[in-house]
């Protein structure tokens, strides 16, 4: 039994080492695409391209002009005179965030006898862009607010000192958080892709026949599909968790013997489930289809890209039956906080039983479909 | 190269498309579908932040203030905690994103007219998550200092206020924001379907029997381009009014300019997959590169949820060369801005630009052969 799974094993990855450019690129795009996204949020909204309409042009609408612009999130690019030519600005995306100076703004601070007013006008479109660049140029502005009531006299009242201790991630490095997240996001979609096509191709090209005739047992074939796609995708794990640390310094807190045994069951949930939509599926093309939707799927109920406890109740319950949401739980934890069972045993569990139950389901009704 | 030719083929490519239910679903209905799906997950809204509260102070000012947090329900008292000690288990299970440490003396000390420390202990593991839980927290204590000056402990002017607007979006709306950019992702579906319909033709062989057709290179490839451009303008439009019926999306613009663009789009995304179909052998093959180079980095670089990266050069131009970046700017430039095409001519030009090219490549690389 052991060594007809092993000759389909064998079987399995002489074919995917033929397709010569497809093997190089499962293989390297995993690691590439990791680099390529660490690179590009590794610092989060920065730099902004601001437009200041100065109607002032006094000393101190200049000195605002250069404390919006020496925020790391805003930088100053355009300065205009008028309100057409900020309109067209913002209209064409070259500007993200409008600040407008009205005139007389420096001749009345002087008096001081009622609030003068900064206005800030945001680009809706990207309301995650917005909300960033306006609390941004806010801060600046309540900041050159309170130097000018401290040059006044007028004391602000300050009465509440906040301490802010950051843990886990001392320098909210943005990295640190992406990293692991992408880590276990990439190695869920190669796994998932390589298991789904592997029947569907075998079925789409007559092949599978042939290889019923065969006396292999319907366990045994599907073991054979399983752990080729198994390996494939633990090769790419391990492939980025070495670039994630070498390349990237993530911290590694927790113990790499947990992760690594985590990381298998949460292979083999995934397995079983590209299995799964493999049988179910008569042509390669509707197995992508499948794999394509389930992974649209997946990326919402991760919690990567939205998190869980920001869904509605109903969906948060169908987010605990992904087990990417439970893996990217794991990931993170246990490189940023270190957390050990003590802490991941809800997630260990259910990652547990829906590797058991994906695989049973996937053994039965895989072998159901081949007969 | 005939007209009568091409006619041919493109009536032949649209009549695959519609005789198959799963081709037909895949190439016009998938991406309304999918927007569906994707918009009401990505259109969050507010994020709560659990705290754990440790009130060592234990007095009617320290609850008021207390109170005072989790008045708008951005802040949830979640714990209560009477230790240190147990304020570390919940940081690292997550289920709490901060704690507040409230020391004892807190009302002594501001009623002596000093600032009382308060410690906050924010997890910094998800960087977005903790730079807003700790404006959140500032923000609530400044309201709760506004708030008791307001009964006579303090008294004090700002001397600039700032209004906040914010254009496009007013009511700074995720969904309004999202859902234009997600277009760009969903319509990314007719160009699977090409790289799949393509790939298949040789996988199965009936592209030997085209070939012994009077039917040049140029005219198949054409013939297939331009029938998917017109099955992705039908789902296109399809997606435009998931978004303006069900998610209640301004349309500002005009929808002929709107389909041009799309078409351009679908141009330079389908003009990319002529070039990776010829290089590849097998559907799988394709969907893996289309999945990997298209689908995936435009859901991170293409500025839908964080704005492009002014960071890295590596990444800038990584977003520059997706066609996905060009179309989320564009998608909600017409949508929510109503820009005329003109003053979208430079997206508009580099999408072309990209899309002549690519095809340029391909029917250069294309070889009429048996392989």
């Amino acid at each position: 039994m052991i060594l007809r799974i092993g000759n389909l094993v064998i079987k399995e990855l002489l074919q995917f080492g033929r397709d010569r450019l497809l093997a190089g690129f499962i293989m390297l795009a995993p690691a590439l695409q990791l680099i390529l996204l660490a690179q590009a949020i590794d610092r989060g909204i920065t730099e902004q391209p601001v437009v200041v309409l100065d109607l002032d042009h006094s000393r101190l609408s200049r000195q605002l002009m250069t404390n919006l612009d020496n925020t790391g999130e805003l930088w100053v690019r355009f300065e205009v005179d008028s309100p057409d030519d900020m309109r067209r600005l913002l209209d064409e995306g070259q500007a993200r965030l409008a600040v407008v100076i009205p005139a007389g703004f420096a001749r009345r601070l002087s008096g001081a006898s009622s609030p003068q007013p900064i206005q800030v006008i945001a680009d809706g479109t990207n309301t995650v862009a917005a909300s960033v660049t306006m609390s941004a140029a806010s801060g600046v502005v309540s900041r050159f607010s309170a130097d000018l009531a401290a040059g006044y006299g007028l004391v602000l009242p300050e009465f509440i000192d906040f301490r802010t201790a950051i843990r886990f991630n001392p320098t909210m490095d943005l990295r640190h958080f992406s990293i692991p997240a992408q880590l276990g996001f990439i190695t869920y979609q190669v796994t998932l892709a390589v298991a789904a096509l592997g029947l569907a191709r075998e079925r789409e090209l007559g092949t599978l026949e042939q290889l019923l005739v065969t006396p292999l047992r319907r366990s045994e074939l599907i073991l054979g599909k399983g752990i080729p796609a198994l390996a494939i995708g633990g090769l790419n794990f391990l492939a980025m968790w070495a670039i994630s640390l070498a390349v990237f310094h993530v911290p590694m807190n927790g113990s790499p013997l947990l992760l690594v045994a985590l990381t298998l069951l949460f292979l083999i949930a995934e397995v079983s489930w590209g299995l799964l939509l493999s049988a179910i599926s008569r042509t390669q093309q509707q197995a992508i289809l499948f794999v394509f939707i389930q992974a649209m799927v997946d990326i919402t109920f991760c919690g990567y890209l939205v998190p869980v406890k920001n869904l509605p109740p109903l969906l948060q319950a169908i987010s605990r039956f992904v087990p990417l949401q439970h893996y990217l739980t794991i990931v993170r934890s246990i490189m940023l906080k270190g957390a050990g069972l003590d802490e991941l045993w809800p997630q260990a569990l259910a990652l547990a039983l829906l590797s058991l139950g994906m695989g049973v389901i996937a053994m039965r009704s895989v072998a159901r479909r081949l007969e | 190269m005939s007209l009568r030719r091409l006619i041919a083929i493109v009536r032949k490519e649209l009549r695959h498309i519609v005789r198959e239910p799963r081709n037909l679903f895949l190439v016009t209905v998938s991406p309304a579908f999918l927007l569906l799906l994707l918009a009401n997950i990505f259109s969050f809204e507010v994020r709560q932040f659990n705290l754990a509260v440790l009130d060592l102070d234990q007095t009617p000012l320290s609850r008021h203030y207390l109170a005072s947090l989790a008045s708008d329900g951005d802040l949830v008292l979640a714990y209560s905690v009477a230790s240190y000690a147990e304020i570390e288990p919940l940081l690292v299970k997550g289920e709490a994103d901060a704690a507040l440490v409230i020391p004892s003396g807190f009302a002594a000390t501001v009623y002596s007219g000093q600032a009382a420390q308060v410690q906050a202990i924010i997890d910094g593991t998800d960087p977005f998550a903790g730079t807003q839980a700790i404006s959140a927290l500032t923000a609530r204590s400044g309201v709760f200092v506004a708030g008791t000056e307001a009964t006579g402990l303090r008294s004090g002017e700002q001397p600039v206020e700032v209004h906040r607007q914010a254009w496009y979006n007013a009511g700074l709306e995720s969904t309004v924001s999202m859902v234009p950019g997600l277009l760009a992702i969903v319509l990314i579906m007719p160009t699977m379907a090409l790289a799949l319909a393509l790939t298949r033709e040789k996988e199965t062989g009936t592209l030997e029997g085209l070939f012994a057709t009077p039917v040049v290179g140029a005219e198949y490839l054409l013939g297939k381009l331009l029938a998917y451009i017109a099955a992705g303008l039908v789902s296109a439009v399809l997606a435009l009014l998931v978004a303006v019926l069900w998610f209640r999306v301004p349309f500002r613009g005009s929808l002929a300019v709107y389909l041009l663009l799309a078409a351009d789009y679908f141009l330079a995304c389908m003009g990319a997959t002529v070039v990776i179909a010829n290089l590849v052998r097998s559907q799988q093959a394709a969907m893996f590169i289309v999945l990997i180079i298209f689908v995936v980095p435009s859901f991170f670089l293409a500025g839908l949820i964080s704005p492009v990266s002014t960071g890295a050069l590596a990444s800038q131009l990584a977003s520059f060369a997706l066609p996905a970046t060009h179309f989320v700017e564009i998608s909600r430039m017409v949508c929510l801005k109503g820009l005329s095409l003109g003053q979208m001519i430079r997206p508009a030009l580099i999408l072309l630009g990209m899309g002549l090219g690519a095809l340029a490549v391909g029917l250069f690389t294309f070889r009429k052969k048996v392989a």
